[in-house]
């Protein structure tokens, strides 16, 4: 059966692609992620050797490409290149009678995409248009009609359509549907060209340029329930423009930039949305799961695992009854039982009374008696006890797992840890032999790729113990933290390795709605312009509540304000009054009004340390700290009962210099205007405060 | 009975002021029938039996001599008068009329021509127990030359931006192109519910509305709303995804409360029949749901729904502009099936009227006059030799002989001289052009109509 719908189609498109053009296809695939989601399992294996339902990741996107008609393709490989060239070496696309000739790449100078696709265009690789894809898609679409059209569209407008971009159907809340690729685009209904794209998982509002919609059409579709397959069309002129813009690193930027750009460079991208078709790539372990349970499921067929398409000898499994799969050799013990959708490596042995449901075996593994496993991928020569329940984990090669260990939902052991006995793992555990500092040791050069070299000290290993608290009396690996804000720098979303968690709370989305409700039409055909400053102090209220609910990133906090700015039109010296108050009232606003001045402090300060970075975003001159000042001072009026907590405002904001001593002093002699004010300034707290700073002022002076 | 049907016919034609200034808009001869005469034929045909028509006094004392409309429409007149300088919007005039409305509504505007089956409109409606339900149609390019206008007036117009779920059915969005100046804005939740939106520009909006009876009940709470389209239409579609609405359910003790302290609270704008919670079940028990993709209940829970039928083919014009007003009186001849020339008019063998062409009642047509593409109103005389193509001349018009006439609008009673060569004007009521006088692409109205405007 092996490889047999590879060649059916096979003669087919080749034929039908030389009438019209003499060049074979030809793929360039990228056998590295560029990014360490998959730490600390990518330490010792890249993320394309990986195996999914028992082969690697990159076999399938290799199938994929030969199936679809790719006569040529390359492979760039970065991060340990050796093995992945190894791995190709040995498989059937380094035979003789590949139909598909496969050329490996490799050099430690990648650092993205955008590297590899400047080398493309140096080495003058590609003839003509080309497939891009990663070493971690799984798919079984038919590229041939995206690729006619594609075609058509360069012959009808030479050179203006680069890139055709592949997407899936599937809705919100879909499995399959990424959490980190939850994308929204905009496009031409008739022409299928994309005019926006835009990654939406952290936003609430989706907004889009008017610009998009002067195309001439007078027919636009949004479009949220598409899944990025990760597999386009480019023409030649995708690496050249690559090497035109060198600060292009991922295919997003590519595509923010050719989107953005249009007018100028009158490039354009277009997309084909295959419906029945199946490709997804696995971007995390949430991912990994869902393909593999889709894989086991047959959604992608032809590509199951009874095909063997890979061609490996000893891997021909049986397929029966409840997409139960076995390979050669697999002894199940008495009263154990494969429920639905397991796959079994060859020659394991499942012990008694087991009960195996939605799982994935490795080759040589051996399994103890009483074992639950659900959703669980184990990989091969893994060890598990007796009784042990697994539910929705990763088990890497050579794991062993002792007796009464039990693994919650997402949790990780990667290469040769040991667990246990009698140790429950909480939800979301990784375990692995690398000790997760050693990382931050070595990488703070190259924090793009997982390339880091592996040559880490051994001493350094040996001297941090095992914690018996996290892997058992007998275990042995180190506790990964989830990794949340060391890898800001990326362009993705700080998040772990199981990705971003599905069905984000409905319920947050009330709240901006009941508060969108709340302007009835009264309100908002009344005047709205008196209005505006109001609404908007309403909004950024809201923003910065959003803020900390969800702990966003005062850099997007100042997104928003800032498009909130615009969107009612306010000036900057209006933002800045306007945000000081809604910080100050803040407090009352989540506690209360009736707080007392103490409660109300000890709450603000560290709201005002948290949003520190948005105030100096605003305030920077000498006059935007007097108006944040003079707003200050209009709150506090009016709030005569806290008097006592302005001292401390003031003082942390000193402290966190967003306001600095002269204007402080500055404000505090001028800015007098009535009674209430020169009384404000008479409190002792104030005084004290300015006595402090004077004399701060006269001990710096005295130094210098 | 199920629906009422109201007739907005108050409007003064703003846009065509040149054409209104005399005549009301309701009035003016369209294919030789009144315009207002289109909305109703357009409800009678499909079994309206009465139906309440807002307008003025004035037009409402020529709707009661019109002979013509009185043999034609059948339907029972209830006509309400409002005054004129009140300055009413369309939802003030139904919050005038309040009392009336027993049942939902189908609201019409009195400039509506269309062959469209207004059961797709309504059956909309019924299926989806729907709060609203509208027509919209492709926008006409114009093809003519419209008087008094230098050049076309493109890219000029703001375009609505409607956005409609994948059956293109559900309308989910409405904005005006001028208030999107900060892009296009939308919600993401519902993206999620509806995760594919058309957003469609070239459409008109024909003003036929069916809404329930609770929206007029809202109307009377909610005083601020003046116009349907300009603001209840987009408020109910903002609405349908306001989450203060759709948990309705769960807290009904409380919106009881609610209801009894707070009048202007807009929780009226469900209505509360008794068949609802026989709908609810039926819709519980039965494996229909509005959409797919997801596995949440039909219409996700919401109770607030609004539809659009959108015409893909088929004739649908709002005469509110000059240019609408001239492709209409071209396109609306060849659906009667009046013989063009009627009975009473007086054509002398010796003319020359196309078949292209229809003639009023009471007309005079000498010797060697050729008419061409054009509709001659009510009791007008055309002396001899006059050559006429592609015009429309409206009632009481003299047109003394030798006149040349092309492309244009000659209002009531105006007085063509002899041997006058007009091309592309519009000439107002009761103009009197002189002998020999030679216009071309100019708007001819007396000096008292310009000083208004």
């Amino acid at each position: 059966m092996a490889g047999k719908t590879g060649k059916q189609s096979r003669p087919r498109k080749a034929v039908s692609d030389k009438d019209e053009e003499e060049q074979p296809l030809q793929a360039v695939l990228i056998a590295d992620s560029f990014n360490r989601r998959f730490f600390p399992v990518t330490k010792d294996q890249p993320r394309a050797l990986l195996p999914l339902a028992n082969v690697s990741m990159i076999d399938y996107t290799l199938e994929f490409l030969t199936s679809t008609g790719v006569q040529e393709t390359f492979v760039f490989c970065c991060w340990m290149s050796s093995k992945i060239k190894e791995h190709l070496q040995k498989s059937k696309w380094c035979r003789p009678t590949s139909p598909n000739i496969v050329h490996i790449i490799t050099s430690d100078l990648y650092r993205s995409l955008g590297d590899v696709l400047r080398d493309v265009d140096a080495k003058t690789l590609v003839r003509s248009d080309f497939l891009l894809v990663y070493g971690d898609v799984v798919s079984n679409i038919d590229v041939s009609q995206a690729l006619q059209e594609h075609r058509q569209r360069r012959k009808m407008e030479k050179n203006v359509s680069v890139m055709t971009m592949i997407f899936k159907e599937s809705s919100p809340g879909h499995k399959t549907r990424c959490e980190d690729d939850d994308i929204i685009v905009a496009m031409d209904s008739k022409s299928k060209r994309i005019l926006h794209y835009q990654k939406a998982q952290a936003l609430k509002r989706l907004q889009f340029p008017m610009n998009i919609f002067h195309s001439g059409s007078d027919e636009f579709e949004i479009r949220f329930d598409l899944l990025d397959c990760h597999i386009s069309i480019c023409s030649p002129q995708v690496a050249e423009l690559f090497t035109d813009n060198f600060d292009y690193q991922t295919k997003n930027d590519f595509v923010r930039g050719i989107l953005v750009n249009e007018e100028i460079l009158g490039n354009q991208i277009h997309m084909h949305v295959t419906k029945d078709g199946y490709g997804a790539r696995v971007s995390n372990l949430l991912m990994y799961d869902t393909i593999s349970s889709d894989m086991i499921r047959r959604w992608i067929y032809p590509i199951t695992p009874e095909a063997n398409f890979a061609d490996q000898e000893g891997q021909s499994c049986t397929h029966s009854r409840h997409n139960v799969y076995r390979e050669p050799g697999v002894s199940l013990g008495h009263g154990s039982q494969m429920e639905e959708n397991v796959l079994i490596g060859r020659n394991t042995v499942i012990g008694a009374n087991c009960t195996i449901s939605n799982t994935v075996i490795g080759a040589n593994c051996v399994i103890g008696d009483n074992v639950t496993l659900e959703r669980a991928y184990i990989w091969n020569r893994v060890h598990i006890a007796n009784n042990v329940k697994v539910k929705q984990s990763v088990i890497c090669d050579c794991v062993e797992v002792k007796h009464g260990v039990v693994l919650n939902d997402q949790c990780v052991l990667a290469y040769n840890v040991v667990v246990g006995p009698d140790i429950t793992l909480q939800e979301g555990t990784v375990l692995s032999m690398h000790h997760p500092d050693e990382e931050d040791d070595e990488d703070d050069d190259e924090f793009l790729s997982d390339d880091n070299d592996v040559g880490y000290n051994k001493d350094k290993i040996k001297q941090k113990v095992f914690n018996p608290a996290e892997v058992g009396s007998e275990g042995k690996g180190y506790r990964w933290k989830s990794s949340s804000l060391d890898d800001t720098e990326e362009d993705e979303l700080a998040d772990g390795i199981w990705g971003l968690v599905l069905n984000p709370d409905p319920e947050s989305d009330s709240e901006s709605e009941v508060s969108e409700g709340s302007h009835d039409p009264g309100s908002h055909t009344a005047s709205p312009e008196l209005d505006d400053v109001k609404v908007f102090q309403n909004e950024v209220h809201g923003t910065l509540q959003r803020g900390l609910d969800e702990n966003i990133g005062c850099d997007n906090l100042v997104l928003e304000i800032n498009s909130l700015k615009y969107a009612y039109n306010i000036s900057l010296k209006e933002v800045m009054q306007i945000l000081m108050r809604v910080v100050l009232e803040f407090p009352f606003h989540q506690q209360g009004a009736q707080i007392t001045t103490a409660q109300y402090s000890s709450h603000l300060l560290p709201l005002l340390k948290k949003w520190a970075p948005v105030f100096k975003n605003y305030v920077k001159r000498a006059q935007d700290q007097m108006d944040c000042l003079t707003s200050m001072e209009e709150v506090f009026l009016e709030l005569d009962t806290h008097w006592a907590a302005m001292v401390k405002v003031l003082m942390s904001m000193y402290q966190l210099e967003i306001l600095e001593e002269d204007v402080i002093m500055r404000w505090f002699s001028q800015g007098v205007t009535t009674d209430k004010s020169q009384q404000l300034r008479r409190n002792q707290g104030l005084l004290k405060f300015i006595q402090w700073l004077e004399e701060a002022e006269e001990s710096s002076e005295g130094d210098e | 009975m199920e629906l009422q049907a109201v007739l907005m016919a108050a409007g003064g034609g703003s846009r065509m002021m040149d054409l209104t200034y005399n005549t009301p808009k309701p009035l003016l001869p369209v294919g030789n029938r009144p315009l207002i005469w289109y909305p109703l034929n357009l409800l009678e045909r499909v079994g309206f039996e009465e139906v309440i028509i807002i307008t003025t006094k004035e037009v409402q004392k020529a709707l009661s001599t019109d002979q013509r409309l009185k043999t034609d429409v059948k339907m029972r007149l209830d006509v309400v008068c409002i005054q004129e300088e009140a300055d009413m919007g369309t939802a003030d005039a139904l919050r005038h009329i309040q009392q009336k409305i027993k049942t939902d509504i189908v609201v019409v505007s009195c400039d509506l021509i269309t062959d469209v089956a207004l059961h797709e409109v309504v059956d909309l409606f019924r299926a989806h127990n729907a709060t609203l339900s509208m027509l919209m149609s492709k926008v006409h390019e114009f093809t003519e030359t419209v008087p008094g206008q230098k050049g076309k007036k493109k890219g000029g117009e703001q375009r609505d931006f409607v956005g409609v779920d994948v059956t293109g059915k559900r309308l989910l969005f409405m904005a005006n192109e001028a208030d999107l100046e900060e892009g296009l804005v939308l919600r993401k939740s519902i993206m999620r519910k509806h995760p594919r939106m058309l957003i469609k520009t070239g459409l008109l909006d024909a003003h036929l509305y069916c809404l329930k009876r609770s929206v007029v009940d809202f109307l009377v709470h909610n005083k601020s709303v003046t116009s349907i389209r300009g603001e209840l239409v987009p408020y109910l579609v903002r609405k349908q995804f306001s989450k203060s609405l759709n948990c309705q359910n769960a807290t009904e003790d409380s919106e009881k409360n609610q209801k009894q302290q707070d009048a202007h609270n807009n929780l009226e704008l469900l209505s509360t029949s008794k068949d609802d919670a026989l709908l609810q079940l039926a819709r519980d028990r039965s494996c229909w749901n509005d959409h797919r993709g997801d596995m949440s209940e039909a219409y996700h829970g919401g109770k607030l729904r609004c539809y659009v039928h959108i015409m893909e083919e088929g004739m649908c014009y709002r005469v509110n502009t000059l240019a609408a007003y001239i492709e209409a009186n071209r396109v609306v001849p060849k659906l009667f099936e009046d013989p063009p020339i009627h009975p009473t008019a007086v054509v002398t063998d010796r003319s020359l009227v196309g078949s292209d062409s229809i003639i009023g009642p009471h007309c005079q047509i000498l010797d060697k006059t050729s008419i061409k593409r054009s509709n001659i109103g009510t009791s007008t005389t055309i002396k001899e030799k006059v050559k006429i193509i592609n015009s429309i001349i409206m009632n009481g018009v003299t047109i003394e002989e030798g006149c040349n006439i092309q492309g244009s609008v000659i209002c009531n009673n105006a007085v063509i001289g002899r041997g006058a060569d007009i091309k592309y004007c519009l000439v107002g009521s009761g103009q009197r052009m002189e002998p020999e006088a030679e216009r071309t692409n100019e708007v001819i109205v007396g000096s008292d109509q310009l000083m208004e405007i």
